[in-house]
């Protein structure tokens, strides 16, 4: 391969996991946007997606499409229990506490994970195939072709349902203004419900549609979760196209530095660009800054 | 007759986005005064304050302070010439006890860094007991010795804003600036602050305050500055802005 | 009324716990919990200076880890590869992690909330990231090994016995820096910052100077107790300076209860010792852990000390006021 030839390929892995990460990101900015509680368990569903799916195909003997069904809307509900169980109740919501209860049931999830499927790495087929797709010198996973296409679907789908349906509008209404969300009958407690289990189910999503090139077990988690965060505040923290473009930014980079540069350095380099967003403009890529007013 | 001219904004302007707060204005505070900014809702005070004190910067213009300019300055380099101000929405340190509110507000005028205070040197317990007795000084200055142990949280919301008066009053400034003092409190409270801020001025403090209460503007201002939309539309003593057509005109509308 | 207020003082604490100290060892039934001890005073060290920094300053760090992975690899690489004395490798750590500290500082505590804790994580990976991939002086994923056993002067401190009284010393001397720094002009400040950062500014008080000074600080402690960790185990590896151990710290400090030194110290107590109770559940570590830390959080969020402390004036209340009800 010529050089420019390994770029391409690069840019592709790149934009294949910075899809990930956009999508992951997504579930973020969906919880925050109506809690501005930053979800620390976020990446452990994407986990639970891979693994619950290789679960049902092969405890329940579900094939690949229903499995993945299964998954989805399991990791939604275990989503809403998270913001039963662990958000709810709490009486005082400042950012420390609701930071380290995440963190903790982030560590829960990962715990009963180990539990029930082990510590080792597990494998999901790829939904076509394997065989690669030549592309001006580079090759294209079919897999990949899965991800970015799924993950269009549910970005244009999220953008019909929060900025077209009631639903969805009342969601972004009970974030801005709870008061006055509650003053024309909008169950806010209600919509916050809903935004962990529409976060559960493309945290599930995501992880089903990168197993199949990454393996999936019970700690992917972690990273996942801190880059999909990165994603989204690298994107501009809320703002719905700014984590696909900060999604697909950080892959992008993370892949041409692991490649050019170092692959063990690849996650220094992830979180070194994070850094310097935050120093030189916190606000991310698409944001606005926000003034406070005494 | 003319007291010293203690702060002035030249031309100073603040825009957001699309709507400007404050649109070249100059104003004057004078020395040994009480003198209060007025106008109605949406004027643009507390921006000023927000500009005066560093907490904001303004788009255009400057600000003068005992002759320096002090506009680019960070906040705390300000106060450290001695201007400070309280705030409209109170900005108490609520898990802190009333005492320690105020000795905080002695900041400026203590000492005590890091290793001093590591290694609690004699000077430093002395300065201690210094900054102690002073903050109950201050405490009996506005009638609150007896509360000194109460954590300001759970303090009265009258009480509340006599605290921050109090803290702002330990720093020995040269001008204080009070962002709407009155707010939220009932006659007989606004009439025992009037009596306050007179004493202040007696001490030798300057007062800048907003307030939307007439009453208590026009019942101990030396000097009123009225400001609309951002510019200032009259200035004078309380009679005279009482009468003057502009400001009837801004606060009542266009006939 | 001199004594009656000395009683009632942070000192008379002090004293009574450097007493306890001091005669804990003879009373231990098995010299297994002098290690245990040993590694309590190490996270305690760090547990207060994370406690200035979150519970009093209100700044969350994420990323703590680091400092307490610099200071060991830093006076680890020295010993075992050049053979500098643990004295000088105190030195040198204590510099370069204040100086590091200083300068990611700056930029860092401008930053807030979930910003702030996004950055000092961000930072703590990338630390790791090079224990791991700097092999050449680090020793790499496998660690670095050959480091000395402690000694200061000529002394050794080849018992656990001698190490557990140099953690002690160490611990009692950051602790009471700490109670005299909290006491002060300095504390108020930090208080302040913590209560409201403009109304600090505005009474002169220079708020980013504070805020990184007390970074500096916290990050100088767990620098301190890493060379502590180093010498002692004379062997470091990458895992154990990572964002767990970064979060473990934060949570010593929560349900200690923050704001309260003494809750870091109970916390970390509490968290050290833990594992060796779930000693036999070892697998089910990593579940309670994440439990407790929920549960915690949900319903004592001002931390065990504090959550104790209501209850028991809760029942005192509840005490006198029945005796009161009781009539004269």
């Amino acid at each position: 391969m010529t050089l420019s030839q390994q770029i391409l390929q690069y840019l592709i892995t790149g934009v294949t996991i910075g899809t990930i990460y956009a999508l992951i990101g997504m579930g973020f900015n969906i919880i925050y946007n109506s809690t501005e509680i930053i979800n620390f368990a976020q990446g452990e569903f994407v986990m639970l997606g891979g693994l619950i799916t290789v679960s049902s195909m092969q405890i329940l003997h579900l094939p690949l499409p229903l499995a993945a069904l299964v998954s989805v809307i399991g990791v939604a509900i275990i989503g809403t229990l998270l913001n039963l169980a662990a958000i709810r109740p709490v009486k005082d919501p400042n950012p420390i506490t609701l930071i380290i209860i995440t963190i903790g049931a982030s560590i829960f999830i990962r715990g009963i994970s180990s539990l029930l499927w082990g510590k080792e790495p597990y494998p999901i087929p790829a939904f076509s195939g394997e065989d690669p797709i030549a592309f001006f010198g580079a090759v294209i996973q079919p897999q990949s072709l899965w991800v970015m296409g799924i993950a269009l679907v549910i970005v244009l789908g999220f953008r019909q349902f929060f900025g077209k349906t009631i639903t969805g509008k009342a969601m972004m209404a009970s974030a801005f203004q709870p008061r006055a969300a509650k003053l024309v009958g909008i169950d806010t407690r209600f919509m916050v419900l809903i935004s962990f289990a529409l976060s559960g189910l493309v945290g599930a999503a995501a992880g089903i549609v990168i197993a199949p090139m990454s393996m999936t077990q019970y700690d992917i988690g972690v990273m996942m979760g801190l880059k999909g965060f990165c994603a989204a505040i690298i994107g501009g923290l809320g703002h719905f196209w700014g984590v696909v473009v900060g999604g697909i930014a950080l892959g992008v980079l993370e892949s041409l530095g692991a490649g050019l540069i170092s692959s063990g350095y690849k996650d220094a380099i992830a979180f070194g660009i994070l850094l310097l967003m935050l120093f030189f403009r916190p606000q991310g890529i698409l944001g606005r800054t926000k003034g406070d007013r005494v | 007759m003319s007291n010293k001219v203690l702060l002035n904004t030249v031309g100073l302007s603040k825009d957001f986005g699309g709507v400007k707060a404050l649109r070249e204005l100059d104003i004057e505070v004078r020395k040994g005064l009480i003198q209060a900014v007025i106008g109605p809702n949406g004027a643009g005070k507390t921006t000023l304050f927000n500009v005066i004190s560093g907490v904001i910067e303004p788009t255009g213009g400057s600000v003068f302070f005992q002759g320096e300019e002090i506009t680019d300055l960070p906040t705390h380099m300000i106060a450290d010439r001695g201007l400070t101000r309280t705030f409209q929405n109170l900005q108490l340190f609520t898990d802190m006890t009333v005492l320690e509110n105020v000795m905080v507000g002695m900041h400026r005028i203590s000492k005590g860094g890091f290793f001093a205070s590591a290694f609690k040197t004699p000077w430093v317990l002395a300065e201690e007991r210094r900054i102690r007795e002073e903050s109950t000084e201050c405490l009996r200055f506005v009638g609150m010795e007896e509360h000194s142990a109460t954590v300001a949280g759970s303090l009265p919301f009258g009480n509340q804003r006599i605290l921050e008066l109090a803290r702002g009053l330990a720093s020995r400034p040269e001008l204080l600036m009070l962002d709407e003092p009155a707010a939220g409190l009932n006659t007989r409270e606004t009439q025992d602050l009037a009596q306050l801020i007179i004493r202040i001025k007696d001490s030798g403090v300057t007062v800048l305050l907003v307030e939307h209460d007439m009453e208590l503007v026009m019942s101990i201002s030396d000097h009123v500055t009225v400001i609309d939309q951002g510019h200032k539309i009259a200035e004078g003593d309380p009679d005279s802005i009482r009468n003057d057509e502009n400001v009837l005109k801004a606060y009542l509308g266009e006939e | 009324m001199r004594i009656l207020s000395f009683v009632r003082s942070p000192y008379a604490g002090f004293l009574l716990f450097t007493a306890v100290l001091a005669v804990l060892p003879p009373l231990l039934t098995n010299d297994y919990y002098l290690n245990v001890l040993i590694f309590i005073g190490i996270h305690a060290i760090i547990a207060i200076g994370l406690d200035l920094l979150l519970g009093y300053t209100g700044q969350i760090s994420l990323g703590h880890a680091a400092f307490f992975g610099l200071g060991a690899y830093i006076t680890g690489v020295l010993s075992a590869k050049a053979s500098w004395p643990p004295i000088a490798g105190l030195v040198v750590a204590l510099v370069g992690v204040g100086i590091l500290a200083y300068i990611i500082g700056i930029p860092t505590l401008k930053l807030h909330g979930h910003y702030l804790a996004m950055a000092t994580l961000g930072f703590g990976i990338i630390v790791q990231i090079f224990f791991k991939e700097l092999g050449f002086l680090t020793g790499g994923p496998s660690g670095l090994v050959g480091i000395q056993d402690m000694t200061i002067f000529g002394y050794e401190f080849d018992s656990d016995l001698k190490y557990y009284y140099l953690v002690s010393v160490s611990l009692l001397l950051t602790l009471l820096l700490s109670i005299n720094v909290v006491q002060s002009r300095v504390g108020r400040a930090l208080k302040a910052i913590h209560g409201s950062e403009v109304a600090s500014s505005v009474l002169g008080i220079n708020v980013s100077r504070y805020k990184v000074g007390i970074f500096v600080l916290s990050a100088l402690y767990a620098a301190l107790a890493g060379w502590l960790y180093s010498h002692y185990m004379t062997f470091v590896s990458p895992s154990s300076f990572g964002f767990m151990f970064s979060i473990k710290l934060v949570t010593m400090v929560v349900i200690g209860s923050l704001g309260s030194i003494w809750g870091a110290i109970f916390g970390a107590a509490l968290l050290t010792s833990m594992p060796e109770f779930l000693h036999v559940f070892a697998n089910y570590e990593t579940t309670v852990f994440g439990f407790i830390l929920v549960t915690v959080m949900v319903f004592m969020p001002r931390g065990l000390l504090r959550g104790l402390e209501d209850i028991v004036l809760r029942v005192f209340k509840s005490l006198s006021d029945q005796e009161a009800a009781k009539g004269p």
